[in-house]
């Protein structure tokens, strides 16, 4: 079963438009959404979530239609953490907790507070106090404290110092050792969703330009960096993107199936791939 | 929804405090001004609340969670009809405890208390659609001038009741007023709130 189904998403704000947008999430994998600003992560997260509604095409999460009044009851096996923590500032962590206990049925306070502890978050601080990386500390803990099957992720992890930021990451790595767990986490910092992700979305001006097993992703590019002359020789499918790389050469993304044999390929980050791919698009 | 009725009262703490403190001052004036000005404050407390989670963009958030556009809504009324009736009841109880006291103050009749809920609701069921459809700025402008407006329809009709206690006029006339009241409060409430879930809905 597919934990997020998008299927022919159509939703058009004039100058800006989600086109077509067929996106799969197996249950129990990862999945990265990675794309520029206004490329329309944020908005393929509230659409999946139902929180927009799309002029064409079909949403199903956990198995249910957003659009359908049951995925209401289904907002209970998911835990959302968006790019800032939208609680009210005068409110402080164990009024969340409170609040939240009374929102989730599943609610476990205990281990919410267990969160608290772990993320030394103050309990009585309210919320306008706390720094950027509190703040996305204490939506994590939200998010993960109502036994979700599902974490939907919006920049979780920006604000967070890079010690904080890895022992999240672990956490998130242990949320998916349950088989039917999954996470859809959209990020910046590529080199999270490369140690985290088990699949790479990745989204361009409103249009997914690919939803790829990352291992296979990886072993699908490398890069060339040789001379211009040689790179020249190459048949132009087989070049994605380029960009001069010093002393006349050039360093470009070559897809390996379409490079001749003898050409020495580095092995690419996903980063690279991202960059290749933008740079590529916006060079048609 | 009670989730969201106790988020609210955590965001209004503060303000509750300074508001039970002029309640306090207002229910010791005499005649029916004050409790008509605390009942009107309280209705308007589900404003201030749309203003904060306006601020805070709450309203993105809870779009994530199993809360359904009824509950977001209805707690917004909610809010306003128990702050409105805890406000009357406070003022009730100040002002017999300030009576038993020796204070002086004038014995408020019943339909003072009474014209001031119908007063604020009618001010809720009239203005928290244009909130939920302009937004808290462009919805505080419509606010006032609606409350100018009910209020000054409220004082010339408090006018007629306290006349009323007075003998001027008859018990007939005064339950004909504030029967009217009541079907007009009925009326708008069952036209305000699915006007206000669709456009929250639309909003969406």
């Amino acid at each position: 079963m597919n934990a997020i189904e998008l299927s022919h998403i159509n939703k058009n704000f004039g100058a800006f438009a989600i086109q077509d947008l067929n996106l799969a999430v197996p249950s129990g994998t990862i999945c990265g959404l990675v794309g520029e600003n206004g490329a329309g992560k944020s908005t393929t997260i509230r659409l999946l979530m139902g929180a927009l509604r799309p002029d064409s095409g079909t949403a199903r999460v956990l198995g249910v239609d957003v659009s359908s009044p049951a995925f209401r009851e289904a907002k209970e096996d998911i835990g959302v953490v968006m790019d800032e923590a939208y609680f009210p500032e005068t409110m402080n962590a164990a009024q969340v907790g409170k609040m939240m206990a009374l929102t989730y049925r599943r609610w476990d306070m205990g281990l919410y507070r267990q969160y608290l502890r772990r993320f030394e978050l103050p309990e009585a601080k309210a919320f306008k106090d706390f720094s950027r990386g509190m703040r996305m500390k204490l939506a994590i803990a939200v998010a993960l404290s109502h036994q979700p099957k599902l974490l939907v992720l919006d920049e979780a992890t920006a604000g967070l110092d890079p010690i904080v930021r890895d022992e999240v990451l672990e956490i998130f790595n242990e949320f998916t050792r349950e088989e039917d767990h999954s996470i859809l986490i959209s990020s910046h910092i590529l080199s999270d969703l490369e140690k985290l992700c088990d699949y790479i979305a990745f989204i361009h001006q409103g249009r997914l330009l690919f939803c790829e097993e990352k291992d296979l992703l990886l072993e699908k590019y490398g890069i060339l960096t040789d001379t211009a002359e040689q790179v020249e020789a190459l048949r132009p499918e087989a070049v994605v993107a380029r960009e001069p790389s010093g002393y006349g050469g050039v360093r470009c993304l070559v897809r390996r199936d379409l490079a001749p044999a003898g050409f020495q390929l580095e092995r690419p980050t996903v980063e690279d791939i991202i960059l290749f791919l933008v740079k590529g698009a916006k060079e048609q | 929804m009670k989730a969201l009725l106790m988020k609210d009262c955590y965001v209004l703490w503060k303000q509750m405090r300074i508001f039970i403190l002029i309640l306090l001052v207002f229910c010791l004036f005499n005649g029916s001004f004050g409790n008509l000005f605390v009942v009107i404050w309280a209705s308007m407390m589900p404003y201030t609340a749309m203003a904060y989670d306006e601020r805070s963009k709450w309203n993105q958030l809870a779009a994530m969670m199993p809360y359904s556009t009824r509950d977001i809504v209805l707690s917004k009324y909610a809010l306003g009809w128990l702050l409105m009736v805890c406000a009357l009841v406070l003022c009730l109880v100040v002002q017999t405890l300030a009576r038993i006291a020796g204070s002086g103050l004038d014995a408020v009749a019943p339909s003072g208390y009474l014209l001031g809920l119908l007063a604020g609701i009618l001010i809720l069921n009239i203005t928290l659609p244009l909130f939920f459809r302009f937004g808290v700025e462009k919805g505080r402008m419509w606010m006032f001038l609606l409350i100018i407006l009910v209020c000054g329809a409220t004082g010339a009709l408090s006018s007629v009741t306290i006349s009323v206690a007075d003998g001027y006029a008859s018990m007939a006339f005064q339950n004909s007023i504030l029967a009217a009241l009541v079907a007009l409060d009925v009326v708008t409430t069952a036209i305000s709130v699915p006007l206000s879930m669709r456009l929250c809905r639309a909003a969406q």
